[in-house]
């Protein structure tokens, strides 16, 4: 009789994301118990620490542009120029860091700091994959919406 | 890590900067498959699909636009490249970005379909692909918060990560590739382009190949 | 002793459960969709934990996904319902949008180019979406496209700079910063006008 039951809903498609979300939920409400015992080792890799009287607080990372910075990547080994480009500031960043006491707040919007190290060198192969994912589901919707057009 | 019995030897290791790409015997073998399948994706001929109408000897051939055979095999060839890099990454966020692109892909290569059986089924599929991101990122968090790295290669025998990280990583794989949940598939297989719809089982197979290896191994 | 931490996954996991929970009592597949962008906030609520410069970096592709997902999901739900041949006549009928100089929207391309990289893009784009919903628009799908692929082009070419010729890392930073401010710029600019108004 259960069988019967749960096989009607299996069977069903659009109760695929149902289903999905029981399994979801059984499966952090085991995994809750567990969470008190986890360590937090999380500050290995690329730490945050924060300076508040840097104009780039919260991401000033220290280091001499176009000099040598140490960064806390995985395998440094890897990256020969590791730190160049976290040390690095555009003209334009470089006027307004030292203008305002603000800079930091609009760091990531320019090339140059420890978020481009990471996303364009350190890790870049994430990145190469997300754009991938951006531009196959644009590809999707402006298939489909240019196919629309020309009906 | 190439002390596991299941990766067998080092054969090639690609350094990208954190992210380590490796072939072991292992990995190598899957690989392999995958080229094959990207190959035979590229260069078959889809088939023309048949209506029989019941009762009665006649039966239609479907018309297909050139231009949806070309989308799906561009989109075939795209889940081929994603599996393949699934296959071969050493780096648990890498690997679930790329299970994400296979997620998407395989949507995309039905997304072409005009039936609405067929885009009903993808559409629920693709919702559950979608909030499949939770689990897969949730455990590359946790294994990076508790480990404190995310490569493959220092993770490998430590036994360092927790249970619910790696029940999380299968289940984000499963929610990707729909593995035991085939329903979903049953109708998406009625999309034209055969070649290009077995590229979606394929792909899922694949991943939950790579993602039993990774489990086992960290 | 719990700390941050432990709070902060705990409290992650019960809206994750809720999340998820909302799936189970949600039938209409338009309001699923909807809720499948609640979900995946989840998801970034989880790496934003780590609360490192890495878990920083990690977002940004987390949100990106979404964004792609529900772009195309969106697009084949339209497609399934069989929605795309009623198109409204003109859904933003504002006055302001009418008689808005067009100088403010050249104003945030030109401020979107300085600031360049992502967010940059995302100014630029916010302008040139304003241009496009208050003049109308002839837009020109396949030339936006085009771009946007060979913005994704010269991004995977940086890539390969940084890591075969490492020493050309400022060569490899510029032309990223540029292609994602044009790549970015493309895909808003057309999802803001992705409508199925008058035009070509």
């Amino acid at each position: 009789m259960i069988i019967r039951k749960l096989s009607g809903i299996l069977s069903n498609f659009t109760n695929l994301s149902r289903v999905y979300g029981v399994l979801v939920i059984i499966v952090i409400l085991a995994g809750m118990v567990s969470i008190p015992s986890l360590d937090y080792h999380g500050d290995r890799l690329y730490p945050k620490f924060i300076d508040r009287d840097s104009p780039l607080d919260p991401y000033d990372r220290g280091g001499i542009p176009f000099g040598t910075t140490t960064v806390a990547a995985e395998y440094p080994e890897n990256s020969p120029y590791l730190g160049y480009i976290t040390a690095y500031l555009t003209p334009l960043s470089f006027a307004l860091a030292g203008a305002t006491q603000h800079m930091g707040t609009t760091i990531v919007a320019h090339p140059g700091g420890i978020i481009d190290e990471i996303l364009y060198a350190t890790r870049g192969l994430d990145t190469v994959v997300e754009t991938t994912i951006l531009f196959v589901g644009f590809a999707v919707a402006a298939y489909l919406f240019r196919r629309r057009e020309n009906e | 890590m190439f002390d596991q019995n299941i990766e067998g030897a080092e054969l090639f290791a690609l350094p990208f900067g954190d992210i380590v790409p490796f072939f072991s015997v292992y990995t190598a073998t899957l690989a392999a498959f995958v080229v094959v399948f990207i190959l035979i994706s590229a260069f078959d001929r889809p088939e023309r699909q048949l209506n029989i109408v019941f009762g009665g000897d006649a039966y239609y051939a479907k018309e297909i636009k050139e231009s949806d055979t070309r989308f799906s095999r561009f989109m075939a060839i795209a889940c081929g490249c994603a599996t393949l890099g699934a296959v071969v990454t050493g780096d648990v966020f890498n690997f679930t970005l790329f299970a994400v692109l296979v997620g998407i892909t395989n949507i995309a290569i039905v997304a072409s379909a005009g039936n609405r059986h067929v885009l009903n089924a993808a559409f629920q599929y693709g919702i559950v692909a979608m909030i499949a991101t939770v689990p897969l990122f949730g455990s590359a968090a946790i294994i990076l918060a508790t480990t404190g790295t995310l490569s493959i290669w220092t993770l490998a025998g430590m036994g360092a990560v927790p249970l619910l990280a790696k029940a999380l990583l299968i289940l984000g794989v499963m929610g990707e590739g729909i593995a035991p949940l085939y329903i979903g598939k049953a109708e998406i297989i009625r999309a034209q382009g055969a070649p290009f719809v077995l590229m979606i089982h394929f792909s899922s197979l694949l991943l939950f190949l790579r993602v039993t290896e990774i489990v086992l191994v960290i | 002793m719990i700390d941050t931490f432990h709070t902060g996954m705990i409290a992650a996991s019960l809206c994750i459960i809720i999340a998820f929970f909302s799936f189970l009592k949600e039938t209409d597949d338009l309001h699923r969709l909807l809720l499948t962008d609640l979900a995946s906030v989840m998801a970034l609520f989880l790496i934003a934990l780590v609360g490192t410069d890495l878990a920083e970096a990690l977002i940004l592709p987390g949100l990106v996904v979404t964004i792609s997902k529900l772009m195309a999901l969106a697009e084949i739900y339209l497609v399934k319902e069989g929605l795309q041949k009623n198109s409204p006549s003109r859904i933003l009928d504002i006055e302001v949008l009418q008689s808005a100089p067009a100088i403010l929207a050249s104003i945030l391309v030109i401020y979107g180019i300085i600031l360049s990289g992502f967010s940059g893009g995302a100014v630029a784009g916010l302008g040139v979406i304003f241009y496009l919903v208050c003049k109308g628009h002839q837009e020109r799908f396949e030339l936006i496209e085009t771009v946007s692929g060979y913005a994704w082009v010269a991004w995977i070419a940086a890539f390969f700079i940084i890591l075969i010729f490492p020493s050309q890392w400022f060569l490899a930073v510029m032309i990223a910063g540029g292609a994602i401010l044009i790549k970015v710029t493309a895909k808003l600019s057309l999802i803001g006008t992705m409508r199925g108004e008058s035009d070509v």
